[in-house]
């Protein structure tokens, strides 16, 4: 009860406040709108957000799953090779501390105004939250872990598949966590640069013609999204890696 | 058979080389229980492992029924201070583990955990996650694991000091009972001078910088034992004074 309860209280304030501000300070429309204002735009013009939502999410996705099907493997690469380890991985750690938002202009100029460059932006922000995390899985097993595989005579391969990979599930999740937090950003910052659809596109154009509530609808559309992404990997956690939960 | 013949050992660590044994030379009957005994750090986990083929020796060998041990072996089973149970695995999947990575007949297998469960008393929690399980219970599973291969010889670390007293005599009366029903050799590690006289047929005193063996001690006292009240109670605690002895500190003995 208290835990359904206090978060919706959390948001219900949060929204009172906005409105009471909007009135007492006596902000104009076009500045910030009020609640019911934005409430108003999502319902009139749900059916062409729900599209837009829509683009937004599938680019997420799809740059998402491509994280992962390129981080994990780089990561089994990471924690199983010294020399690969110490060969790419200061260059790992530049690459990520570039800004990637610099990147998103390029990638439009590379891959023109399609899903493209949104997708390879979610996979820049996805990626190296996954690999790190991932290659600290694998490296954590337990000592008397890898001596059971080994007195086991579990070869390399079974003692990846059937005791290091499970181990590190865990550890995985979590850097699936901070990743999906990060793809709707991605794919919206791509947006921004350059699209002709998704909710970044709908931001920047309601910008153009001082449509605050339509960008305040947008938003809220994103943070729901967010949401929704977040919960869809809690629960494939929950179904993965039901023992690690605590209880 | 099991001879370890003039073992040597040394780690390489950061405050330079450590000597964890010295000169060990010691056979193991076929069948017999023996128990290492000795204090912390004396080097009894580095001897098992390199029974175990974990580690190699600096120097020296052993010799398991007539073959030098070079790798860990296909009939020698290792059980662990903690019971290194998989915790995704289900009760009955953690005892199959040998059976997938040792490639054993599955249906044969299968019969044999079932029996190894019923033995002790974890037949109803077969789908139970390991985690779901009392410590005394996870050691039994890791137990069960350790005999599914039917190994000529068991290796124990230590496996029950994580417990409380009562699990571990209640687990060490159970150990006695499967032994009774197995031809194995068993070298088991303790710190407890109880356990070691409970289970063992010869106990193996050992001690410290470099580790050695100080003295080995018969335990000529009839089978089945338990700590409580039975005719053998003044013999066992005489063996334990004299275990108690070489125990205690100093280089007066
Ligand atoms: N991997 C290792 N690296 C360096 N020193 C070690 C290592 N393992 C054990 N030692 C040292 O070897 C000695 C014997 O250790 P160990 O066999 O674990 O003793 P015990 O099991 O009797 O407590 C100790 O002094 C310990 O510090
Ligand atoms: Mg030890």
């Amino acid at each position: 009860m208290r835990r359904v309860f206090l978060p919706l209280l959390g948001v219900a304030l949060t929204i009172a406040g906005w409105w009471l501000a909007v009135i007492v300070l006596e902000i104009e429309d076009y500045l910030v709108p009020t609640p019911p204002q934005v409430l108003n735009t999502l319902a009139e013009r749900w059916a062409v957000l729900l599209e837009h939502t829509w683009t937004t999410a599938w680019e997420t996705i799809r740059g998402f799953a491509l994280a992962i099907v390129l981080g994990v493997p780089f990561a089994v690469l990471l924690a199983g090779s010294r020399i690969f380890e110490q060969m790419v991985y200061p260059l790992l750690i530049t690459v990520n501390s570039l800004p990637k938002v610099a990147i998103a202009p390029i990638l439009v100029v590379w891959m023109g105004f399609g899903a493209g460059p949104k997708i390879v932006m979610v996979l820049l922000l996805c990626f190296f939250p996954i690999v790190l995390a991932t290659t600290a899985g694998l490296k954590s097993t337990p000592a008397e872990i890898v001596e059971l595989a080994r007195s086991l005579d579990a070869g390399r391969l079974k003692t990846f598949w059937a005791f290091r990979l499970p181990q590190a599930l865990p550890q995985v999740f979590v850097g699936l966590k901070t990743a999906i937090s990060l793809a709707v950003i991605g794919a919206v910052i791509a947006e921004f640069v350059g699209a002709d659809a998704g909710l970044g596109f709908i931001i920047v154009q309601s910008g153009a013609s001082s449509d605050t509530a339509l960008a305040f609808a947008a938003m809220v559309l994103l943070s729901l999204l967010s949401i929704v992404l977040f919960y869809a990997v809690q629960l494939a956690e929950r179904l993965l890696v039901p023992w690690a939960s605590e209880h | 058979m099991i001879s370890i013949e003039s073992v040597d050992h040394r780690f390489r660590g950061r405050a330079g080389e450590v000597q964890a044994l010295a000169g060990i030379d010691l056979t193991v009957e076929t069948g017999e229980f023996l128990t290492l005994v000795g204090r912390s750090g004396c080097g009894k986990s580095t001897l098992l492992r390199i029974v175990a083929g974990l580690l190699t020796p600096t120097s020296g060998r052993v010799v398991i029924d007539g073959e030098p041990v070079r790798r860990p072996r296909r009939d020698v089973s290792f059980m662990f201070q903690k019971s290194a149970l998989l915790p995704w695995r289900s009760v009955l999947a953690n005892v199959l583990l040998p059976a997938e990575t040792l490639r054993l007949d599955q249906a044969a297998a299968r019969r044999r955990a079932g029996e190894l469960l019923e033995l002790t008393g974890l037949t109803g929690f077969q789908k139970a996650l390991p985690k779901e399980l009392s410590g005394g219970m996870q050691q039994r599973v890791a137990l069960c694991r350790a005999l599914l291969s039917e190994p000529r010889v068991l290796l124990m670390d230590e496996p029950f000091s994580a417990l409380d007293a009562l699990t571990r005599e209640e687990l060490s009366i159970e150990l006695q009972r499967i032994r009774q029903e197995q031809d194995t050799t068993f070298v088991f590690v303790t710190h407890s001078i109880e356990e070691a006289v409970l289970l063992a047929d010869r106990v193996v005193v050992m001690r410290a910088r470099p580790g050695g063996i100080r003295r080995i001690v018969e335990v000529d006292v009839p089978r089945p034992r338990s700590l409580g009240h039975h005719a053998h109670a003044g013999r066992v605690t005489e063996l334990s004074a004299e275990l108690h002895e070489l125990l205690l500190p100093n280089e007066a003995a």
